[in-house]
């Protein structure tokens, strides 16, 4: 897999990966978030396991579980954290820790690194048995909900380091602050250039119109994504600029709310016939 | 005839790490230049020319007074700094506080930054290793510098000047040490680190090193 991003990513970048490779074979790393489809992370283990296993490094990939209530839960947590006005109560905050107490049983945790993914198992800290456990933050913290965020950093400020995305998402936390840039996997399949001919046939078969140009939106169906403001930035458009606006996505399991904002946007756009919106057009 | 050392290319990576400590005004900033670790200011200023950086600025603390607060004479003159006219990190850590009193004396009030773009103070953990290229005599060494990627160049090139104690680049220090090309040394040491980036410096120095070897042909010709 690896010799694939040669003439892609910088020469030094694949020594560096294979040099780091052999320094950590003996080790093992352990990652767990909480879903294996659908949203950003799923997507980013699903194309780094891989690659890290062919270096040589053993690495897992497990799961939390949780039910409706739980999701709902990490999902007001989650909008709360990237700045949406929502109330988390003592009674919510114990039922996320009660879920992640019980996975902690399930889980096995045997690993020299454990890499912990965004907010909702990050509670499974306080259950840690031994190696360096990290909490990648794949989440805008620029400006959260106070005391959501305080509330999530007593988990945090227990782990070994925290990863963020940019400057702007960190903290004053008493950790190590790592901070790498999310990227984007050229020899994914979402981001492969496709022929002329499987565009032809894909756009045939979803029956989207070729005879104009088209505006394009991959993503959850998330009210953080905007998709309604896609819509009205596509009438903008469409004024003088005659083109069609394809909304296509895959849901997330641990996602609850993906199928309201799915049937919002769906309720926004009836009565365009030259919107088309797929909430499941990547897993075809 | 004494064999040549050869040239190991040689690249370094940063890893970025948080400090948690930001500036939204240039009272802000001084404060935490005054306090902040040698490894942050080393950042801001050395690794500066790692990044896709503006000409008109050397160092992050310039870069955000002029496009964040807009403070443009002030950042002309912290971009008048060389972080490598200097012996050590608190050296130029004084004369970033200097420079910074001497313009908050004329002008006491200056504007903050907007919402959203503070300074972030960063530091880094810089990885170096071999790039894998080796260069045993100079057309190797045109071939390797066409090659490799412009980390290995801004490190031989620019962290040299602070490794090195003759503050030069290790292209030249090797074609004057080992090849004993004193003319084509001088003449990469001239680049103007400040004028270019670091492809502008590749192809600088590509320049001068294929015009040597194009006479040193004629020569045997």
């Amino acid at each position: 897999m690896i010799e694939q991003y040669s003439g892609i990513s910088p020469k030094g970048d694949l020594i560096l990966l294979q040099k780091l490779g052999e320094r950590l074979k003996d080790k093992t790393f352990l990652h767990i978030n909480s879903t294996r489809e659908g949203g950003g992370v799923a997507e980013i283990l699903q194309r780094m396991l891989p690659l890290i296993k062919e270096l040589g490094v053993n690495v897992r990939w497990e799961i939390i579980e949780g039910d409706k209530r739980f999701f709902d839960i990490t999902k007001r947590i989650h909008n709360a954290l990237q700045g949406s006005p929502e109330k988390i109560s003592d009674d919510m905050w114990d039922y996320h820790l009660e879920v992640n107490r019980k996975n902690s049983q399930k889980l096995n945790f045997e690993a020299d690194a454990v890499f912990i993914h965004d907010p909702q198992p990050a509670p499974l800290i306080n259950f840690k048995k031994g190696g360096k456990w990290l909490w990648r933050c794949h989440i805008d913290l620029s400006n959260p909900i106070k005391d959501v965020c305080g509330y999530l950093m007593q988990y945090c400020e227990k782990f070994d380091s925290a990863i963020f995305s940019v400057a702007r998402f960190t903290r004053a936390m008493p950790v190590d602050e790592f901070i790498i840039p999310p990227s984007i996997d050229p020899m994914s399949e979402k981001n492969k250039t496709l022929p002329d001919d499987e565009v032809r046939k894909i756009m045939e078969r979803l029956k989207i119109p070729l005879d104009r140009p088209v505006i394009l939106q991959i993503s959850r169906f998330d009210r953080f994504k905007d998709p309604i403001g896609v819509v009205n930035a596509y009438r903008m458009v469409k004024k003088y600029n005659d083109c069609v606006l394809v909304l296509a996505g895959s849901p997330a399991s641990d996602d609850p709310e993906g199928e309201a904002v799915l049937n919002e946007v769906r309720e926004y756009a009836k009565e365009d016939p030259d919107i088309y919106i797929d909430a499941a057009a990547i897993q075809r | 005839m004494a064999e040549i050392k050869a040239f190991e290319f040689k690249q370094c990576v940063n890893i970025l790490k948080s400090t948690g400590r930001k500036a939204g005004n240039l009272h802000d900033l001084r404060d935490a230049i005054s306090k902040i670790s040698d490894k942050s200011i080393i950042h801001h200023t050395y690794h500066y020319f790692l990044k896709v950086h503006v000409f008109e600025y050397t160092n992050d603390f310039a870069h955000w007074t002029g496009e964040s607060l807009e403070e443009r004479a002030l950042s002309e003159h912290l971009s008048n700094i060389d972080p490598y006219g200097f012996e050590n990190v608190k050296d130029l850590r004084n004369e970033l506080l200097n420079v910074i009193d001497n313009y908050l004396k004329q002008f006491p009030e200056p504007r903050a930054a907007m919402h959203d773009d503070e300074f972030y103070f960063n530091e880094t953990i810089t990885l170096i290793f071999h790039a894998n290229v080796r260069a045993g005599n100079l057309a190797e060494f045109l071939l390797g510098i066409r090659h490799v990627d412009p980390a290995s160049i801004y490190y031989h090139f620019y962290e040299a000047r602070a490794r090195l104690k003759n503050r030069a680049d290790d292209f030249s220090t090797w074609i004057e040490d080992s090849l004993k090309k004193d003319g084509l040394a001088e003449r990469i040491r001239a680049i103007d680190p400040f004028m270019h980036n670091i492809e502008g410096i590749r192809g600088h120095i590509v320049m001068a090193v294929e015009e040597e070897v194009k006479n040193d042909m004629e020569l045997i010709r």
